[in-house]
Parts: C-alpha cells; sequence; structure tokens
C-alpha cells in the first residue's frame, strides 16, 4: 500500500509538472481556452478544403503570401470537403472562433451570408486594396452578391467542360484547321454526330462520364443540358419548385438517347471513366476542369479541352461553381487581423495563376488577362464559359456537396440508366424537389440581385 | 475459481499426471481448452495495436507493396517525426490534458460534496436531489448536443475548455460511486468530529474525504478517460484548428482516400499510446472501478 | 481487490432518513451548500438544454444565429415525424443495437465465465480485452480503416485467405455494417467483459465445491450455477449496451459518414446534418426529443420490469 502510495504521488507530482511546463510553454492558447477569447495562434487563420493538385496549388500561393509578408505569420488548415467543411465554418462561426479567411463554393454563399455567418466584402478593407466590382468576372461577382450585399471574394470559375482525346479527334475529322480545338458544332444533332464519328474512329465510346455513386456530377451535366431551355428548377429562394416539365422531359431523353444508343456507358465509376479516357477507349469525357491535371499526367496521352456546345436550347450553357474567399464574421476581430486577412485576399488573388494552373479559370480580371493565364492550354479555351456560367439555384440547401445535389443526382443517374423512363423522371425530380421546398427554410432569404 | 478446479481434481482419483496419461480428467482438459482458446482471442485483440504499430514503423511504398510482410522495407521513425511536424499534436495533447483534468478535479470536488450532503445530512431538497441523480443516470445526455449547443452559445462558452468541463463534472454516477462509499463510513465517526467542535465542511474536508481516496481514485481514472476520449461534443464546441482534443483533431485524419498509411498510423499510436498508458499503470483500479460503477 | 473491498461497504448503518424538526438548522444550511454547487451545475448544463429543446422545438431557430425566430408551435414535430428519412436514421440506430448487443453480450458472458476457469494469466486478458475500451473511437477509427483499405489492409486480405469473398467494408451497405458492427466488437467488448467478471467473483466458491462434491463437471457447473447466478447482471449489462447502441454516432459517423448514400446514418446523426449541417435547430430540437422520449421509455420500461421482479422476488 506504501508503495502504491509514494508511485500515485510520484505519478501525481510528475503529471503536474508536464502540465505546468506545457502551460507555460503554450500558455496563450491555454489561457484563452479558459476565458473564451479567440486564440491567437497566428495572425491570419485561413480555411480551405483543397487536397491533391489544388491543395498543392494553394501552399505555393500561401507560401506566396509568407514571402511577400514576412511580419504576419499564416496558419492555413486543410479540412474535409463538402459537408464537414461548411458544417465546421458555420460551428466556428456561430462559437466566435471562426478562421480569418475561409474557402467558401458561389453555390453554398447563400444560406452562409443569410445566416449572418459572414462578413460584408465592404467592411474588410479589400476594396481600399483595389478588390473592387469591375475587376471580376461579371457572372460571378453577381453570384457573390446576396441580397444586395456583396459577401465573398470570388477567385475563380470552375465550369463543367468537354474534354476530347485529341488523336481520335483528329481521326474522327472533328479537329479544326489549326487543330488547336473542334470545329464549331451546334445543337444536339450536331453533338450526337461528333459522338459517333468518335466511335467510328475507332473508340470503344464516344463519350464516358463518371456516374455511379457520382451523383455530383450526374446534376452538373444535367443541370447544364436542362439550363439551355429553361430556368431554375426551383426558385423564390428555394419555396417553390418551377420545373419546366417538357424541357425536363426533352434534357432527360436526350441525355438518355446518349446511354442507350451505346455510345456513352449507362453505368461507370469515376475510376472507370478514367481508364477509358485516358487510353484512348472514349472520344470525350463530360467533366469538370479540375480533372486537368490528373490526365496531364498520364505520359503520351493527348486530350485537350473546350466548353460545351449548345445542346438544346440556342446558345451554349455552362453549368459551373465557384471558389471563392470569405472573412467569417467575428464580432471580436481586431483591425489588425481583419487588416491580415483582407492582405491575404488580395495576395491570393494575385497569385491566382498559380491557382489556374488547376484548370480554373481565374475570376480576378487582371490575372485572366495577364500573359502569365493566357499562356495556360487548355485553361485559355473555355475562358468564356465563366462569363455564361450557370450556379446551382439559389435556396438554403444547394450547393457544392449538398444533400440537395446528392438527393436529385440519384435520380438522374436513375435515367442515366434507364431505370426510369424521361417522363419518370421528371416526376421523381418533382418529388425530391418537394421535400426541400415544402421544409421550412432556417433563415429567411430574399432573392436580391443574384440572378 | 482457483478452488474450483483444486476441488474438482481431488475429490476424482487421480488421472495420470499431465501429458501422457491414458484416462485424461476432463475437467483438466476442459479447463485446458478455455485457456487455449482465450488465449487465441486476446492475441487477436492485440492485432488492430500491433498491426498499427508496425506500420507506423515501416514506409508508405514498402506497405503499398508488401502489405503483409512487416519486416521488408526496414522500419524507422520517420512517420513519427511527419505526423509530429504536420499536426498541431501537442497543442491538441495539451488541450485533452488540460480539459480532462479540468475535469477531473471539479467532478471529485462536486460530486463529493454533493454525495456527502446527501448521505450525513438532512436538509429541505434531499429527496428531490436523490431522485434527480437517479433519473440522471438513464437520461442520455449525450443526444441533447444540439439544445446544449443552443444554451452554450447563447452563454457564450462555446469556444472554452468550460463548454467541455461543466457539463462532464455533473455525471451522476460519479455521485453514485461516493454515496456508495460514504455508506460504508460509521456514523460514530462522523459524529465524533461532530461532538469535537467540527463545522460540517470540516468533517467533509477534514474526515471524509481523507477516507474515501479508492472512491476518488476511481471517480478520477474514470472521469479522466470519459473527458478525453469524448467526441461528439468536442468536436461541436472546439473548432479551432489549435484548440482541439486529441480525439477531434485525429479524426480530420479518417479519410478512405488518405494513403499515408504510416503517418495516419504514427499519429493513431501517439493518440492510443497516453491512454494505453495510463490504462496499463492503472488497470486494476480501472477494471475495478467499471465494476462496481457499472455504468460507463 | 481491496478497492472492491472497500467500496462496497460490508454494512450500512443507520442514517438520517427523514426531516424532522429536531433537524438542527446547522446541518439543514450544511447540506444545501454543500449540494448546492453540484445542483446548480446540473440543472444548468444537464437539465437546462432538456427544457431549451422543448422550448427551441417550438420555434424556426437556427442553430447558429442567436433569438428563437418564429413560432411555429407543434410543426417540427409533425414534419419531423413525416420524414421518411428521420425514421429510417432511427431504424439505422436500432439495426445497429441489433447487430451489436447480442454478440457484445454472449461473448462477454462466455469469455468471462472461460477466463474464470483459468487460473493463470488473467491480467493478460483484461489488459488485452479492455484496453481497446479506453482508446478514442476517432484513432479506433483511424485504425480499422487501415485495415478495412482494399487490396493492402488485413482485413482483404484475411477474407481472402480463408477464402471468404471480400466484402466491399466501406463502400457498400452490406460492408459497412459489417465494417461497422467488427470495430464496436473490438471497441466495447471489454467494458460487458469485465462487468461479467465481476461478477462471477461475486459467487461464492462454496456454491462450486458443493457441486464438484455432488459430482458436477465443469459444463454443469456453468449451466446451472454460473449463468443463473449472473441473470442480473445480464440484465444490467443488457440495458447499459441497448441504451449506448442506440446513442450511437462516432462509429459510423468516422468511419462511414453515415453513408453510401445515407443507408447507415444513425438518428444522432440525423440530427446532426439538420441541427448543424442545415442550421435547423427547431427541427433538429424536436427530431431530440421525439429520440430522446424513445430511449427514456426503454429505461424507464427496464426500471418497471426490476422493481417489479425485485418485488416479485421479496413478496
Amino acid at each position: 500500500m506504501g508503495r502504491a502510495m509514494a508511485r500515485r504521488r510520484f505519478l501525481a507530482l510528475g503529471g503536474g509538472l508536464a502540465l505546468t511546463g506545457g502551460l507555460s510553454a503554450c500558455a496563450s492558447p491555454v489561457v484563452s481556452g479558459l476565458t473564451g477569447a479567440q486564440p491567437n495562434t497566428a495572425d491570419v487563420l485561413f480555411w480551405n478544403l483543397f487536397t491533391g493538385g489544388d491543395g498543392a496549388n494553394m501552399v505555393l500561393m500561401e507560401d506566396a503570401f509568407r514571402k511577400a509578408h514576412p511580419g504576419v505569420s499564416l496558419e492555413a488548415t486543410i479540412l474535409s470537403w463538402g459537408n464537414p467543411y461548411y458544417t465546421k465554418l458555420a460551428l466556428a462561426t456561430a462559437s466566435g472562433t471562426p478562421p480569418d479567411v475561409g474557402i467558401a463554393h458561389l453555390s453554398r454563399l447563400p444560406l452562409l451570408a443569410a445566416s449572418g455567418l459572414l462578413e460584408p466584402v465592404a467592411d474588410t478593407g479589400v476594396t481600399e486594396l483595389g478588390v473592387t466590382p469591375d475587376r471580376f468576372t461579371p457572372a460571378a461577382w453577381r453570384k457573390a452578391t446576396v441580397d444586395g450585399t456583396v459577401y465573398a471574394v470570388p477567385l475563380d470559375t470552375h465550369p463543367f467542360v468537354l474534354f476530347y482525346d485529341v488523336d481520335l479527334a483528329r481521326k474522327a475529322g472533328l479537329l479544326n484547321a489549326a487543330g488547336d480545338g473542334l470545329k464549331p458544332m451546334s445543337g444536339k444533332e450536331a453533338f450526337l454526330d461528333a459522338l459517333k464519328a468518335m466511335k467510328d474512329a475507332g473508340a470503344q465510346y464516344g463519350a464516358v462520364m463518371s456516374i455511379t455513386a457520382d451523383p455530383s456530377t450526374a446534376w452538373r451535366c444535367f443541370s447544364m443540358v436542362y439550363s439551355g431551355l429553361a430556368g431554375p428548377v426551383v426558385s423564390d429562394s428555394g419555396t417553390r419548385v418551377t420545373i419546366d416539365d417538357a424541357a425536363m422531359e426533352e434534357s432527360f431523353a436526350f441525355l438518355r438517347s446518349l446511354t442507350s444508343g451505346g455510345l456513352m456507358p449507362g453505368s461507370l465509376t469515376g475510376a472507370g471513366a478514367n481508364a477509358l479516357f485516358s487510353t484512348g477507349k472514349a472520344g470525350f469525357l463530360f467533366d469538370g476542369e479540375w480533372q486537368i491535371p490528373a490526365y496531364r499526367l498520364v505520359k503520351g496521352f493527348h486530350f485537350n479541352v473546350v466548353p460545351f456546345p449548345a445542346l438544346l436550347g440556342p446558345k451554349p450553357v455552362a453549368y459551373a461553381d465557384s471558389h471563392a474567399l470569405v472573412v467569417p464574421r467575428n464580432s471580436g476581430r481586431s483591425a489588425g487581423r481583419t487588416h491580415n486577412a483582407a492582405l491575404l485576399i488580395k495576395s491570393l488573388l494575385d497569385d491566382s495563376a498559380v491557382w489556374a494552373q488547376g484548370g480554373h479559370v481565374p475570376a480576378w480580371l487582371p490575372t485572366q488577362r495577364s500573359r502569365a493565364f493566357l499562356d495556360q492550354s487548355p485553361q485559355r479555351n473555355y475562358v468564356q464559359a465563366a462569363f455564361s456560367a450557370v450556379y446551382d439555384p439559389v435556396a438554403w440547401y444547394t450547393g457544392a456537396g449538398s444533400d440537395f445535389q446528392n438527393t436529385v443526382g440519384a435520380t438522374i443517374i436513375e435515367v442515366l440508366a434507364g431505370r426510369l423512363t424521361p417522363k419518370g423522371g421528371v416526376a421523381a425530380m418533382r418529388a425530391d424537389l418537394k421535400r426541400y421546398t415544402t421544409a421550412r427554410p432556417p433563415v429567411t432569404m430574399k432573392e436580391g440581385a443574384t440572378r | 475459481m482457483s478452488t474450483v478446479s483444486t476441488v474438482t481434481t481431488t475429490t476424482r482419483p487421480p488421472s495420470g499426471t499431465d501429458g501422457g496419461g491414458r484416462t485424461v480428467d476432463p475437467a483438466k482438459m476442459f479447463n485446458r481448452l478455455c485457456a487455449t482458446c482465450m488465449t487465441l482471442f486476446a492475441l487477436i485483440w492485440l492485432v488492430p495495436f500491433v498491426w498499427a504499430i508496425a506500420t507506423s514503423l515501416r514506409s508508405d511504398g514498402a506497405i503499398t507493396e508488401h502489405p503483409t510482410s512487416l519486416f521488408a522495407g526496414g522500419w524507422s521513425l520517420h512517420a513519427y517525426r511527419y505526423a509530429w511536424d504536420n499536426y498541431p499534436i501537442g497543442s491538441w495533447y495539451l488541450n485533452s490534458l488540460v480539459i480532462s483534468a479540468l475535469s477531473v478535479v471539479f467532478t471529485v470536488v462536486l460530486c463529493s460534496m454533493a454525495a456527502f450532503a446527501l448521505v450525513f445530512l438532512r436538509f429541505r431538497g434531499r429527496a428531490a436531489i436523490l431522485a434527480l441523480v437517479t433519473a440522471g443516470l438513464m437520461l442520455p445526455s449525450e443526444a441533447l448536443v444540439l439544445p446544449q449547443f443552443i444554451e452554450y452559445r447563447s452563454l457564450h462558452l462555446l469556444g472554452t475548455y468550460w463548454a467541455l468541463v461543466l457539463p462532464y463534472a455533473v455525471a451522476p454516477v460519479s455521485v453514485f460511486v461516493f454515496h456508495a462509499f460514504f455508506r460504508g463510513i460509521p456514523m460514530p465517526l462522523i459524529e465524533a468530529a461532530r461532538i469535537d467542535g467540527a463545522s460540517w465542511w470540516r468533517v467533509y474536508a477534514t474526515v471524509a474525504m481523507p477516507m474515501c481516496r479508492p472512491a476518488a481514485a476511481t471517480v478520477a481514472i474514470l472521469t479522466f478517460i470519459t473527458s478525453w476520449n469524448a467526441f461528439l461534443w468536442p468536436l461541436l464546441v472546439l473548432n479551432q484548428t489549435k484548440a482541439q482534443t486529441i480525439p477531434v483533431g485525429l479524426s480530420s485524419l479518417v479519410s478512405p482516400s488518405n494513403i499515408q498509411y504510416a503517418e495516419v498510423m504514427a499519429s493513431s499510436v501517439l493518440g492510443f499510446l497516453p491512454l494505453v498508458a495510463v490504462f496499463l499503470v492503472f488497470q486494476r483500479q480501472i477494471v475495478q472501478g467499471i465494476a462496481t460503477t457499472g455504468i460507463r | 481487490m481491496t478497492t472492491v473491498a472497500s467500496t462496497r461497504p460490508a454494512s450500512t448503518p443507520s442514517r438520517p432518513a427523514a426531516l424532522d424538526h429536531r433537524t438542527p438548522s446547522s446541518e439543514r444550511r450544511a447540506g444545501l451548500l454543500l449540494s448546492a454547487p453540484f445542483v446548480l451545475v446540473y440543472l444548468v448544463f444537464v437539465i437546462g438544454p432538456l427544457l431549451i429543446g422543448v422550448v427551441v422545438s417550438l420555434f424556426n431557430t437556427t442553430t447558429v444565429k442567436s433569438g428563437l425566430g418564429e413560432w411555429v408551435g407543434l410543426s417540427n414535430y409533425t414534419k419531423v415525424c413525416a420524414d421518411p428519412l428521420f425514421w429510417q436514421a432511427m431504424w439505422h440506430s436500432v439495426l445497429f443495437t441489433l447487430f451489436t448487443t447480442p454478440p457484445l453480450v454472449v461473448l462477454a458472458l462466455v469469455f468471462a465465465v472461460l477466463a474464470a476457469r483459468i487460473r493463470r494469466g488473467r491480467v493478460f486478458y483484461r489488459i488485452a480485452f479492455f484496453a481497446p475500451y479506453v482508446v478514442p473511437s476517432s484513432v479506433v477509427a483511424l485504425i480499422f480503416l487501415w485495415i478495412y483499405t482494399p487490396q493492402v489492409g488485413l482485413a482483404p486480405k484475411f477474407f481472402h485467405a480463408v477464402g471468404l469473398p471480400v466484402p466491399d467494408f466501406i463502400g457498400s451497405t452490406s460492408g459497412g455494417w459489417t465494417a461497422v458492427v467488427l470495430m464496436t466488437l473490438w471497441w466495447t467488448f471489454g467494458f460487458n467483459f469485465v462487468l461479467y467478471t465481476a461478477a462471477i467473483q461475486d459467487v461464492p466458491s462454496d456454491v462450486y465445491e458443493a457441486a464438484a462434491i455432488d459430482g458436477a463437471g465443469p459444463w454443469q457447473q456453468i449451466r446451472f450455477i454460473t449463468v443463473p447466478l449472473l441473470g442480473r447482471t445480464t440484465s444490467l449489462v443488457l440495458i447499459l449496451q441497448i441504451l449506448a447502441s442506440l446513442k450511437v454516432f462516432d462509429q459510423i459517423y468516422l468511419l462511414l459518414g453515415g453513408g453510401p448514400d445515407q443507408s447507415t446514418r444513425p438518428v444522432i446523426e440525423y440530427i446532426y446534418d439538420t441541427g448543424f449541417t442545415s442550421y435547423r435547430g427547431g427541427y433538429g430540437a424536436a427530431a431530440t426529443l421525439i429520440y430522446f422520449a424513445v430511449i427514456v421509455a426503454i429505461s424507464a420500461v427496464w426500471y418497471g420490469l426490476r422493481r417489479w421482479r425485485a418485488t416479485r422476488a421479496a413478496a
């Protein structure tokens, strides 16, 4: 017993020593944890959700900021993409311990802004640094505006685009005279002909797309096709279903005609699409431009990327989203920290040619019009897509990685696979949307200048 | 139980010694079978630990090439260095330590005081408090995180250690452990102290508390483990990167697409080592504490 | 042993039971003062959220915004009850309970009974089985995610080696349940094992001696003495296990994220998703309270049954 007691005392003493040692070493975060003040672990805290190629580019841009502002320490944290990130951002802001700068998709902005989680851009001091509306892609800037107030500084536009295999396209006679793009085409007939030509040129499939367990990609593709014919599927801040039944049925029928005719596989995983396209077994790939870095890694594979042509409507439509920089609201943030946040935002914009390496179109016009960007191919091919971008409809439940995308995407996958008729697809879509439009929004939103 | 087997063997005619007897004692056989079975399962139970440690000492390339041959590619501590440099594990440790230590102190003080009052003192509301604590044993307070979050937000407690310490400091189980123990203290002892002129507070602090060290140890250890391992509530409350606890911080590494196996396993080993060490030192007390309280 | 002996009082001396007019005021005051800190913190931080939950569930409260929002009456409750996703999530929690409770209770009983027959190595078993219980859930998830990794993980290799079809542990619903159940078994098994071991040690050894003299073999001893005497413990282990399993969140959230396609999402994650990811505080509070009521009902039924049995046994 005595020995046990001695051992316990010794352990308690050791623990106490370790605790005091640790306390004095990292006193400030501990004290702030006890008092509830913002833990100032760095002069500017930055949260993002980028891994892989985008993540590496972001680290380069962060390093450039550190180099340019040696007196300002930057702490960058990468969180899991999608709902976990947005949940964390919201909870941190509600707790009064948000980062100073965060990344947000513009499609997720309406809810963040309407919940009062974001600082209006005008209050962050970036305007004084030259960040003004006239220097951004107008579609992105409009989408950054919620109810008349701008809440985010767009960093890029990342559209859903058309990848093609250059060798197959040449064989199929689809290349233009210069060989740096496709011959102009318009309308669904021309598009179907192009797919057939690819197949005739020796490809197993005219086109491929990631479908299985990938509702977001299905939704992006569908959204692009449907938007050529009709307006958003929900309106009045997402409280009313505004489906154009005829247009939706036509869109579904068109997509189904791709898979039912053998031009495109009706069920394929992302890895499968990658394998088929990168080995010359598919002429086209429908995907986001962020896949460019992945295909660059394939040795001896020649591909190019162009915006989608007009399919069902008279004009080409690009489904897109934008990464943007936001300043989460924090009543305790000092003017100095806010200024650091503004400096970081400006620095990231100025560096967005690095960001464009990931395939994205910079929203910052000084970069978009610079040599550093215009020399990047194929990125320069689809700059126009950023200007004709169609985003997710404005609602509290839409946006990148949201349940909404998963739900409607699942219905679209059913149609692509032929398990639902185009007509049945319309009914299923209406039922999906109804679940969201009839749910009570957690915040009241006014649909302002966002459209 | 040792008595069982000796009794069984001695009540029967000795049937050959270990090894080559013609008629083997079925009881002995049975026990030997038990031992083999149990040892096998116990070893299986240790596999994840061993596997994690072994993986953490290898290099990612060797792991992908020869996943199951533990010695291919040599061993090194590189992954630990990487994990320590890339994740603020030091800060996470410190947060966990401070939160758990505060929880222990508050739990022991608050719960022992309440239990002392409930056992030795007559006062208005005693029955109500007892009922409240009994009911609290069964209430799934973890399920209430949403209203809890809303309450703490309006009290401006989110993002502080207190948000984690306060709800854990009033575990009804701990009151019951002290309650059960105080009931074992002879009443004359308390009365004698009172006759000597000691105030109730002095009786509590200088007579009752020193006698209930074992109960305090049980409560302290169990509170420490519970509070160190808590996940959902700290996930909601502490959001700043360096303000997180070990479990929440490490949860950010959970991703099926993470292929840095060695680094992730090194972080896991760093995550379980302190508690497993605490467990190995105090395993007797911990296990008996669980057995006596019967409630997590 | 010493701890057990001393925390379990041998005798229960008479205690001051009822308050009467002879109780000195100093004692009353001391009682209030000593219990006040606990009661205050308990009321504010444990009972408080319950009451706030009731209030908030009647409003359209935004989780991340101060203020209650507009009054909506009971409509949050009707909407929760009408949402098939809520009931699916409830079912997933029940399913998890059905999957984990039988093995966790039965295996713990079997192992504890077997371990009790072995003289040596008890500390080793205790350490091996209980050590996982002190490991944080996220660390358990990290280790098991690695074990479940397709192609290179230990579990697929093992399944392959013994000739079983390798399930898609993370990508499919059935594989996901397998993964979560195996992980939970490993993680929490030790707790029940310890409870049973302690209960077996309380069985007086002369009962066995008597049985052995009567010629009862080891199997008969287990069958007719140990297991029946563990009835009360089994009842406790069972209810603790059911309550704990119905509260499942960590394992499923960490390992599967409630997926694939929300097919394993437990009810706490449903509350998390609606209340925190979508900020629907009022709605989430309504879901919380419905779930809370179910748990309290189960506890109450168990408690009632136990009382009823106890009184019947006494009578």
